[in-house]
């Protein structure tokens, strides 16, 4: 009896879904024309205070209210989603279906998925964020050159270091050489202090993984306690290292956002990205124009100084005088296109009677183990190097 | 009466499980001081009644007087509060706790630590009412009786007055009950009252003062137990009269059908358990098999069926060694076995299974379907429901909602259903009420009158030698001897269960329980048979 | 003076169990509906959203029944693998564990043979998820017969190495690594090849994968072979009392090393088809079946009716939860867990309640 009365309820109710599914066929493209809503791929809560998710979640919500959306009606999210391609992929279906006209994906192991996706869902544009792939159509990449900020930090932490008289330099990251992202960012920081401390040295310290607390502050720890660093540089979601460089009496250079607020005397300055610069170009895109031409209009975004994409806080008391001036001169140089980060020749600062002096030398790019890879006087890499495949260190970092 | 309160008085309780009315409308009064018999048929309240006294249950109606005044029982602590304490048939012991500890883990106001004197404190006790105990022994090496000695000794540890004992004797040999009866003497003069719950009349009348006697769930009488005999509380007990001789008609014998011989298995803790044995069992006789708890009649029985390893020796069943063989091959030579262990659900049947299923158990293997055949299984139990008049709801209704004594006729109905050519059968009547225990009798009779050799593993030394034909003696897995039922006595079998007698080489030509070669011919067999029932007529 | 004590209940009945767990349900939507409107929400709007997995309204309603199955299948198979087990009280709570092992053998036979036909792929990857999940599953069951192991520490133990060992290889560049894509500097799990993706029914728009079929089948089949086979009754036997098994002449140790087996060989087998239908594996795929599907066994008393129902609802709740949380910027997944959460707990609470009583005990005078 009670077998019979199970199945009952289960036939029933799985019949009351199917008739629900039913009617809402029937109610298809209600939600198609009126309103552009956009949808989002968290790997973190969207409810975060700090952080990748964090940021990408105020550049998001500022974008839409620039352009008049509501996000309450029109932003759609799914946060929390692992770099699990059947995750990445329901949380598209799911998006799709509440008929999201833009999806982003903010991490990088949603790529598969949203490539995939992107075929499936020909009128929805898919954006990914620190990706490679794209097609003509619906599916790009977008990603900020942030090693131009982290260029300008470094300048920052070579002259500590010079003013200091320690050549050591620390750098916390989350990844090393197997990220693009992590392993430019790295390279662009040692170029920046280099070029005011030729003598300069760089130990980066792996944490393997984007966000760990009590790992960042054990790294940033070592990079002070045992390889004698006087400035710390960090890719990794927390302040823990400028923390324990506030603690341990030394300097520090943060990420994400100005951390000067948590270690007021340590904190130098911060590289930090701008989303919505992106996001309002992209879904002013979208909007005006059909899915099938996103691609063709936007490309693979790739915005850097000029666009404002990425920038630097401002500098903290902590800084040293000149590095004003200095930072000022090498963003004037990359913003006007008359040189970037990871060419064939390089800035170099020189401080004479309290004013700072920078002069472009060619000089070429060599990576660690004294490889070539731009020759003196060469251009700056291909954007895709940095994007993809650049798994490097360059001259003057050591990995520890 | 009016001057000294009952040291217990129940009025109008009723207890409901479900749509049964285990307790109706109960009356019952227990002095100060006396040892008060509870009487009745399974099934009939009793013990539901005694576990609402002990807290486990509460009435759905009714009230409680202790000592003149009425109180609230609603869990077990309130039990002990107020001086109750209850004996369960089956002990509430921590098997890996010493027995001192064991009783310190329930004691009220212990304290924090352990007190060191722990141990002497439970030895003082047990010689002030004259337990045997050693207050260091680990419970799991206690034996049956161990235990129940420990398990009273912990209510009166707690401080009870009134001492509810469940079926205490079932466990226990015909010395074990004299000394527990010796116990509740002394705990009667000490001014405790104590309630006994038992089938067993013989003892109610050695031991009690008076006899409240249930029936179905409802409170029938309450007698002066020197004013009445078995017959009266017998009547009381089932509502007619019955009768009290158990029938046994004469063997009608064929060729021995199973013989064991120099038969040798271990316990499982590895010692001896069965220690040389020899003896057999013709078609057409019921053979009894006596002896203290623990002497071997489990072993030897799991040794037959197949479910333990034959250290040494043969089990020639119809001249074939079947020793070693899967006990499933052992079945289906014909050799069943039905088992009811002291806790009557652990060996034999599946508790939360059907009686369906529980009928099928033994042959669900036949045939080349995948598929078990419960049709005829169900034709089957409801056969046995039947025949042996079980109470239960349905035949789909798990066995473990049914009392003990439907479950063990299940069991029993299922093994004799296999027509077997040989039926051990350990306990039968455990616990079963008088009525249940004739229905056994009477089917093992049937059983014996259609050419089935029986071997009957008891308790009950009165029962044996009314029913058996040959009564083979045990003790520590020893033969002591093969006696006829006739030529017997209780005195010579008590004394061969304790080991003081060795019947095994009294008689020189011939050492009993020797079975002659199950190989003879037919001839042979006739002269054999002869010349044993000359030895009978010459005894008489 | 009047105390309240638990009673076991007697004679339950199905509508009664019913009412209470639809009763466990609204308490515990009545405290989410606290929350939500703490959080500016309409808790009606949020709860129709949840209770209609997002079809309402929906583009492509027919995706969220695709990703609605995705859930359920992989749960419903579980279960009933672990009821499989339970009833014979065995305790595997390996389900995480033997559904990854299945997942990565399937996933390597999908790597390793492309270009053979599809079905054959399809049938390999089957017969390697439950090969490899079920020798897993023997082995335990070896270990628990011949050195009486507690196989609940060795099968949550192993649930870890399993996940480790699959995290491993998914974060591991190497030559010997097939896993991997290999046009990625960063460790990534390939996609399978198309052969090796599981085909469905089209009915319109929707794709009714043949592992969907396939677990309704089977439901069908573990049903019929627990309730009328040979072995079923073999294993209810097993699971109410050893010593009877034994007694009735049944090899018990064969009787448990076969039927972790299939326990075990049935949830590689929802591994693999979990795989088979994403095309590609992760170590998070399981989606915690393994661990849900002892509370699906649980809530449905080992019945595989009931395992039926159990499964479809907590799917519900879970996609349901997953899909509600969309529309609302205020709301994570972490508030839909907690829902979630609160919703099995109030469930679990009632069924307490289904089994005993609370009463207070009735003064009569006499």
């Amino acid at each position: 009896m009670k077998k019979v009365i199970s199945l009952i309820i289960t036939a029933a109710i799985m019949a009351v879904s199917l008739f629900t599914f039913a009617g809402c066929g029937a109610k298809d493209g209600d939600n198609g024309q009126g309103d552009f809503i956009v949808g989002a791929i968290y790997i973190n809560s969207q409810n975060d205070t700090s952080g990748y998710t964090y940021a990408h979640h105020k550049g998001l919500v500022k974008a839409m209210q620039d352009l008049g959306l509501d996000t309450t009606r029109h932003l759609k999210i799914v946060d929390n989603v692992e770099e699990d391609d059947m995750a990445v992929s329901n949380a598209i279906d799911l998006l799709a279906g509440q008929g999201c006209d833009i999806i982003f994906g903010i991490s990088f192991g949603y790529i598969n998925a949203m490539k995939e996706k992107s075929e499936e869902f020909s009128d929805i544009v898919f954006s990914h964020a620190t990706g490679y792939m794209s097609n003509d159509t619906n599916f790009n990449n977008y990603f900020g050159r942030i090693y131009q900020a982290r260029y300008l930090s470094g300048i920052a932490a070579g002259f500590k270091s010079l003013a200091l008289g320690n050549n050591n330099i620390g750098y916390v990251s989350a990844w090393g050489t197997e990220y693009a992202e992590t392993c430019s960012g790295i390279n662009a920081f040692a170029l920046g202090a280099r070029s005011v401390n030729p003598d300069a040295v760089i130990h980066v310290k792996k944490i393997s993984a984007w966000g760990d607390q009590e790992k960042e502050r054990q790294a940033a720890e070592v990079l002070i306690d045992t390889y004698d660093c006087c400035v710390i540089g960090q890719h990794c979601d927390s302040a823990q290292p400028q923390l324990v460089a506030q603690e341990k009496g030394m300097f520090g250079c943060g990420y994400n956002s100005d951390m000067t607020s948590q270690a007021p005397n340590a904190h130098l300055t911060a590289p930090i990205w701008n989303w919505d610069v992106y996001y309002r170009y992209a879904i002013e895109t979208a909007m005006n124009n059909p899915a099938s031409q996103f691609v063709s209009t936007v490309g693979n975004y790739y915005g850097g100084l000029v666009e404002g994409m990425v920038d630097l806080t401002p500098l903290s008391a902590n800084c040293e005088p000149g590095t004003d001036e200095a930072i000022r001169l090498a963003r004037e140089a990359m913003v006007t296109g008359t040189w970037d980060v990871f060419s064939g020749s390089k800035l170099v600062f020189t401080v004479r009677g309290g004013n700072v002096e920078m002069s472009i030398v060619g000089d070429a790019l060599l990576d660690n183990a004294g490889n070539e890879i731009v020759p003196a006087g060469g251009p700056s890499v291909d954007d895709g190097v940095i994007q993809g495949s650049m798994n490097y260190y360059l001259e003057g970092v050591i990995a520890e | 009466m009016a001057d000294e309160p009952y040291a217990i008085e129940l009025r109008g309780i009723c207890k409901t499980f479900g749509s049964i009315k285990a307790n109706r409308n109960i009356n019952l009064t227990l002095k100060k001081g006396e040892i008060l018999a509870l009487l009745g048929e399974n099934g009939s309240g009793k013990t539901t009644l005694m576990n609402m006294l002990s807290g486990i249950y509460t009435p759905d109606a009714g009230s409680v007087f202790i000592n003149g005044a009425k109180v609230t029982i609603s869990s077990p602590e309130d039990s002990a509060k107020l001086g109750i304490g209850m004996v369960h048939q089956h002990f509430k012991l921590v098997e890996n706790f010493s027995c001192a500890d064991n009783i310190w883990i329930g004691a009220r106001d212990k304290g924090f630590l352990l007190k060191k004197d722990r141990y002497k404190i439970i030895e003082d006790m047990a010689s002030e009412f004259g337990f045997e105990i050693d207050p260091r022994k680990l419970v799991s090496m206690m034996s049956v009786s161990e235990k129940q000695t420990l398990e009273i000794l912990k209510v009166l540890y707690y401080g009870a007055s009134v001492i509810i004992l469940d079926e205490p004797t079932a466990v226990l040999t015909v010395q074990e009950t004299r000394k527990l009866f010796d116990v509740l003497r002394r705990m009667k003069e000490s001014g405790h009252s104590v309630i006994i719950i038992t089938h067993k009349l013989n003892e109610v009348m050695e031991i009690s003062d008076r006899v409240a006697v249930l029936r179905k769930g409802e409170y029938i009488d309450t007698v002066v137990t020197s004013e009445t005999t078995e017959k009266k509380l017998t009547e009381l007990m089932v509502g007619r009269k019955i009768e009290l001789n158990i029938n046994r008609p004469a063997p009608n014998k064929t060729k021995p059908l199973l013989e064991i011989r120099n038969l040798t298995v271990l316990n499982d803790e590895g010692s001896v358990a069965v220690d040389d044995l020899r003896f057999y069992i013709r078609g057409g006789e019921i053979l009894g098999v006596a002896g203290i708890a623990g002497s071997g009649q489990k072993e030897l029985c799991e040794a037959i069926a197949g479910l333990r390893h034959v250290e040494r020796g043969k089990i020639i069943h119809k001249g074939r060694n079947i020793a070693g063989l899967p006990p499933k091959t052992i079945f289906e030579a014909g050799i069943a076995f039905s088992f009811i262990p002291e806790d009557r659900l652990g060996m034999g049947l599946a508790p939360n299974m059907s009686i369906v299923d529980n009928v099928i158990l033994k042959k669900y293997k036949y045939g080349t379907s995948p598929f078990v055949d419960r049709k005829s299984g169900r034709v089957e139990a409801e056969d046995i429901v039947k025949r042996y008049e079980v109470v239960t709801t349905s035949v789909d209704a798990p066995v473990r909602q049914m009392s003990g004594g439907n479950v063990q006729k299940v069991l029993l109905g299922r093994e004799i259903n296999a027509s077997p050519n040989v039926l051990i059968t350990a306990y039968p009547v455990r616990g079963l009420d008088i009525n249940s225990s004739y229905l056994v009798y009477d089917t093992l009779n049937a059983q014996k009158a259609k050419g089935v050799g029986v071997l009957f593993v008891g308790e009950d030394l009165d029962v044996m030698m009314e029913l058996c034909d040959k009564i083979m003696v045990m003790c520590h897995g020893r033969l002591m001897g093969v006696v006829r039922a006739v030529n017997t006595n209780k005195e010579e079998l008590g004394l061969m269960m304790t080991g003081a007698l060795d019947l095994v080489n009294a008689k020189e030509d011939k050492p009993a329980g020797i079975a002659v070669d199950s190989a003879l011919t037919l001839e042979e067999w006739e002269r054999e048979i002869e010349a044993e029932d000359k030895e009978v007529d010459k005894n008489d | 003076m009047t105390k309240l004590h638990l009673v076991r209940r007697t004679g339950n009945t199905l509508l009664r169990r019913i009412i209470c767990y639809l009763a466990a349900i609204a308490i515990s939507m009545g405290i989410g509906a606290i929350l939500l409107l703490s959080l500016g929400i309409n808790p009606l709007d949020y709860y129709s959203d949840m209770l209609t997995v997002g079809l309402i309204g929906n583009k492509y309603a027919y995706k969220s029944v695709e990703g609605f199955l995705k859930v359920f299948v992989p749960l419903l198979m579980v279960s009933m693998a672990l009821a499989l087990s339970f009833k014979m009280r065995f305790w595997n709570i390996g389900g995480e564990g033997e559904f990854l092992i299945g997942a990565m053998c399937a996933a390597a036979i999908a790597y390793r043979c492309d270009g053979m036909p599809g079905p054959v792929v399809l049938i390999l990857m089957c017969l390697a998820a439950m090969i490899s999940s079920g020798l897993v599953g023997l082995a335990v069951a070896f270990l628990k017969c011949r050195f009486n192991t507690n196989e609940t520490l060795v099968t949550l133990m192993m649930n870890y190495i399993v996940l480790y060992a699959v995290k491993y290889i998914g974060e591991t560049k190497a030559p010997w690594n097939f896993f991997l894509r290999e046009d990625s500097e960063r460790p990534l799990f390939a996609k399978f090849p198309d052969n090796a993706i599981m085909p469905g029914i089209m009915i319109g728009r929707f794709n009714l994968l043949y592992s969907v079929v396939i677990s309704v089948i089977l439901t069908v089949i573990i049903y019929i072979y627990l309730k009328y086979t040979k072995q079923g009754y073999e294993i209810a036997v097993v699971g109410d009392s050893i010593n009877t098994a034994r007694y009735a002449g049944m090899k018990v140790n064969g009787i448990i090393l076969r039927t972790m087996f299939i326990s075990a060989a049935l949830i590689g087998l929802a591994g693999a088809f979990s795989a088979s239908a994403s095309a590609t594996v992760s170590p998070s795929m399981t989606n915690n079946a393994g661990w849900t599907g002892i509370v699906v066994a649980w809530l449905s008393k080992l019945s595989i009716p009931g395992i039926l129902v159990a499964a479809f609802l907590i799917s519900l709740l879970q996609y349901g939860c997953l899909a509600a949380s969309l529309s609302y910027p205020e709301i994570d997944q972490n508030f839909a867990d907690l829902m979630q959460g609160m919703i099995l707990f109030a469930v679990l609470m009632s069924d307490f309640l289904v089994t005993f009583k609370i009463v207070r005990r009735k003064e009569t005078e006499s």
